[in-house]
């Protein structure tokens, strides 16, 4: 699929809802799974840092810190 | 009975761990505060309260989550107190669910209630309960409130039986249950399900093969175990959430407005600059200053005042010189220097408490990222400021092991409480007009030249290994001032015992060394003393950046060893034996000049640390080769920077 997205690409203040990740690093995979990135959840980028990674996401009413290639697994679709 | 105290990191565990026991265990606003487990007694009863690392989970990737894992499957626990952040209720609850699998008694402690409410989140305690089947107590530690009803709890109608609810889907549930059965052993649950997920630790250690089920699984549901898993706790968790969770519209969070000037794009590396510069201006410039000149006035009185009574009662010489030159010049040279490690410990527990050191890792994560280091590393190198032991420690938030050494190597370049002494005795001497700004600059050389040798390690020595760097952004806390004004106090404190203990027997021995030659006759010029050719051994090592061969600067930086601040209590009863009345009249300190003055500083800044902080390096890298060609790595480090900063400096100086 050409129009896949993933969470790394979304910008400030976008909402994205997740869909599904990748299995290509399984503790990795595992890790964000704990911290609620799971199927159908709904994440906004809340801010960026100034040097420009890592993004502060914000979901499930908490934020959290990653960075843009942890999150490059995670397939989402862009909410309006 | 044992008590297990277990919650996300960040959630106030140990301040209730503290509420609940009495103690005093050190509380800050990061994730990961507590490095190990902790245990106090309950009050009003004898049940035993352990307090574990905070966690998110029970998986195998981070040192913390082993560490409740193994304690959870190997001690035996009566009760499970699972604190609750209720502004993250669906992450803490992920916890919970998981917590469910060792079929221990429960007890939740839904702490931030208040915090939540002004949220806009409305939290039904009772439906929630019901939900969960778990006796929920809303507490507030910071308020401290319905602590006194948790203990009543836990200690009058203590929970023994569980009988959680059910949390996943057909035929996961019956998979886990099957599995189970065929398991000897207790946490039987708990253990299915770590099989069922293919746990690299743990599916080792049990011997039986559940692949069929695993394949049927992911056969049935489409998706790998471990995902059917997460999500189907989280829609167990949001269907609680719906039913006994109201929100209203989140008002803007005080939190968001600070976060847009201290994380503005361009503001936020300037401000920490600024709030850097105001610490170190605070403590070692003009405030400080004054504060330990009324301190040392306050000492000189005393140590004539005492001087003169030993003459009047008809003390010997030698003893006269023992108690004022040794002794009283050797201690009170460190001790009039606590105002200025007072401002500066408060200032850094103020900056640990209010969440901002999160902030640092998330916008220096980039940076420390190019050279091989996380966000994370941040943690350790702003206690340094403090002492290095604990921020030694606390390189064990870093999950990634390689990572972790290369911290435990770096954190004692960061100038710490001890070194202070030093660099202000230097700084103010040889820098009156800029004193503040050149101790802040000694900071800022340090975090350069952790920067630049982390890069060159990486370069020279590692693969280039990626580790991620996932992280909680808590929200701003007011400082709880009980807490900071009791660390500080501590820290303090064990300032001042060290300066009565090891720096007192270090000046008895030191006086001795000077005061005698090899044929132990007493009276001795200092020039002809044991110690100054000892001295005059190595005094060539130094040479580079000083540019002379001193003894007297030698065997003061080697006492470095002892404790950092032990090479000024060596320079003062040097000088005051050598007849200077102060450090920098003494005709043997007289060949320092502002170059030598600041490479001086440098080295002792760089050099291998105190002998408490090479025991806690030893600890963390688990050999003695590996802390052996660190020390090395430190000190020839050292010597280079020194040497470049003598040199160039001297250049400079000749300029000007």
């Amino acid at each position: 699929m050409s129009d896949m997205q993933t969470l790394d690409m979304l910008k400030i203040g976008q909402r994205a809802r997740v869909l599904r990740i990748n299995d290509d690093n399984p503790a990795l995979k595992q890790r964000l799974l704990d911290m609620g990135i799971t199927t159908g959840v709904i994440v906004r980028i809340d801010k960026i840092s100034p040097l420009g990674d890592p993004f502060c996401l914000e979901l499930r009413n908490y934020r959290l810190l990653v960075r843009r290639a942890d999150v490059s697994a995670v397939e989402i679709e862009v909410l309006p | 009975m044992k008590i297990a105290l277990i919650g996300n990191q960040n959630s106030g565990k140990t301040s209730l761990f503290n509420l609940l026991t009495g103690n005093n265990q050190k509380v800050g606003n990061w994730p990961g505060v507590t490095l190990e487990r902790k245990t106090g007694i309950l009050r009003t009863s004898t049940a035993e309260v352990i307090d574990l690392p905070g966690i998110y989970s029970l998986s195998p990737y981070s040192n913390e989550e082993n560490i409740v894992r193994r304690f959870l499957l190997e001690e035996k626990v009566d009760l499970i107190i699972n604190i609750i952040d209720s502004t993250a209720l669906e992450r803490s609850l992920y916890l919970t669910t998981q917590l469910y699998s060792f079929n221990i008694p429960m007890i939740i402690a839904l702490n931030m209630t208040d915090l939540a409410f002004e949220q806009g989140l409305r939290i039904d305690v009772e439906r929630l309960s019901t939900m969960l089947n778990v006796p929920i107590i809303p507490i507030s530690c910071l308020k401290r409130t319905g602590i006194k009803e948790l203990i009543m709890l836990i200690t009058k109608d203590t929970p023994t039986i569980t009988n959680f609810p059910s949390l996943y889907s057909q035929p996961l549930q019956e998979t886990i249950r099957k599995v189970a059965e065929l398991l000897p052993i207790d946490a039987k649950e708990f253990l299915a399900i770590k099989l069922l997920e293919a746990d690299v630790e743990l599916s080792t250690k049990v011997d039986l093969d559940v692949n069929e089920s695993i394949s049927q699984l992911k056969a049935h549901y489409k998706l790998g175990v471990s995902e059917i898993l997460a999500n189907e706790r989280y829609n167990f968790i949001e269907k609680i959430r719906d039913e006994a969770v109201s929100s209203r519209e989140k008002p803007k969070l005080l939190t968001d407005k600070i976060d847009r000037i201290l994380l503005n794009k361009y503001l936020a590396i300037p401000i920490f600059v600024l709030i850097m510069l105001l610490v170190y201006f605070l403590a070692a410039g003009p405030v400080g200053m004054f504060l330990s000149s009324l301190v040392e006035r306050g000492f000189a009185a005393l140590n004539d005042a005492l001087a003169n009574f030993l003459v009047n009662v008809g003390a010997s010489p030698w003893a006269v010189s023992l108690v004022v030159d040794g002794i009283l010049t050797g201690v009170t040279s460190i001790l009039s220097f606590v105002p200025q490690l007072l401002i500066l410990f408060f200032m850094t527990d103020i900056l640990e408490a209010s969440g901002y050191m999160s902030r640092i890792a998330f916008f220096f994560d980039r940076i420390f990222r190019k050279v091989g280091l996380s966000g994370k590393a941040l943690i350790p190198f702003i206690i340094g400021t403090g002492c290095s032991v604990p921020a030694i420690m606390a390189s064990r938030v870093i999950e990634d092991e390689r990572e972790r050494k290369l911290t435990v190597l770096l954190t004692p370049f960061i100038p710490c409480g001890a070194k202070l002494p030093i660099i202000t005795l230097f700084a103010a001497y040889f820098f009156p007009d800029t004193t503040g700004l050149v101790s802040a600059s000694l900071y800022f050389l340090a975090i350069i030249i952790i920067l630049l040798t982390a890069f060159v390690l990486k370069r020279v020595f590692y693969k280039q290994k990626y580790s991620p760097f996932i992280q909680e952004l808590p929200t701003y806390k007011a400082p709880n001032m009980r807490y900071v004004l009791r660390d500080t106090g501590h820290k303090t404190w064990s300032f001042i015992t060290n300066a009565g203990s090891v720096i007192l027997f270090a000046s008895v021995i030191l006086w001795f060394l000077l005061s005698f030659n090899w044929k132990l006759q007493y009276g001795v010029a200092v020039d002809k003393s044991i110690l100054s050719d000892v001295g005059r051994l190595f005094s060539f090592i130094f040479y580079p950046f000083l540019g002379t061969n001193s003894w007297a600067a030698a065997v003061s930086i080697i006492q470095g060893l002892v404790a950092k601040e032990q090479v000024v209590s060596s320079l003062s009863i040097i000088a005051k034996l050598s007849g200077g009345d102060s450090i920098f009249n003494s005709p043997l300190f007289a060949f320092f000049t502002p170059a030598s003055a600041y490479a001086f500083m440098a080295f002792n800044l760089f050099s291998a640390p105190c002998f408490g902080a090479i025991g806690a390096m030893y600890q963390e890298f688990g050999n003695r080769r590996t802390m052996i060609k660190a020390l090395l790595l430190q000190t020839i480090a050292a010597l280079l920077i020194a040497t470049l900063i003598f040199q160039l400096g001297t250049l400079v100086e000749g300029l000007l």
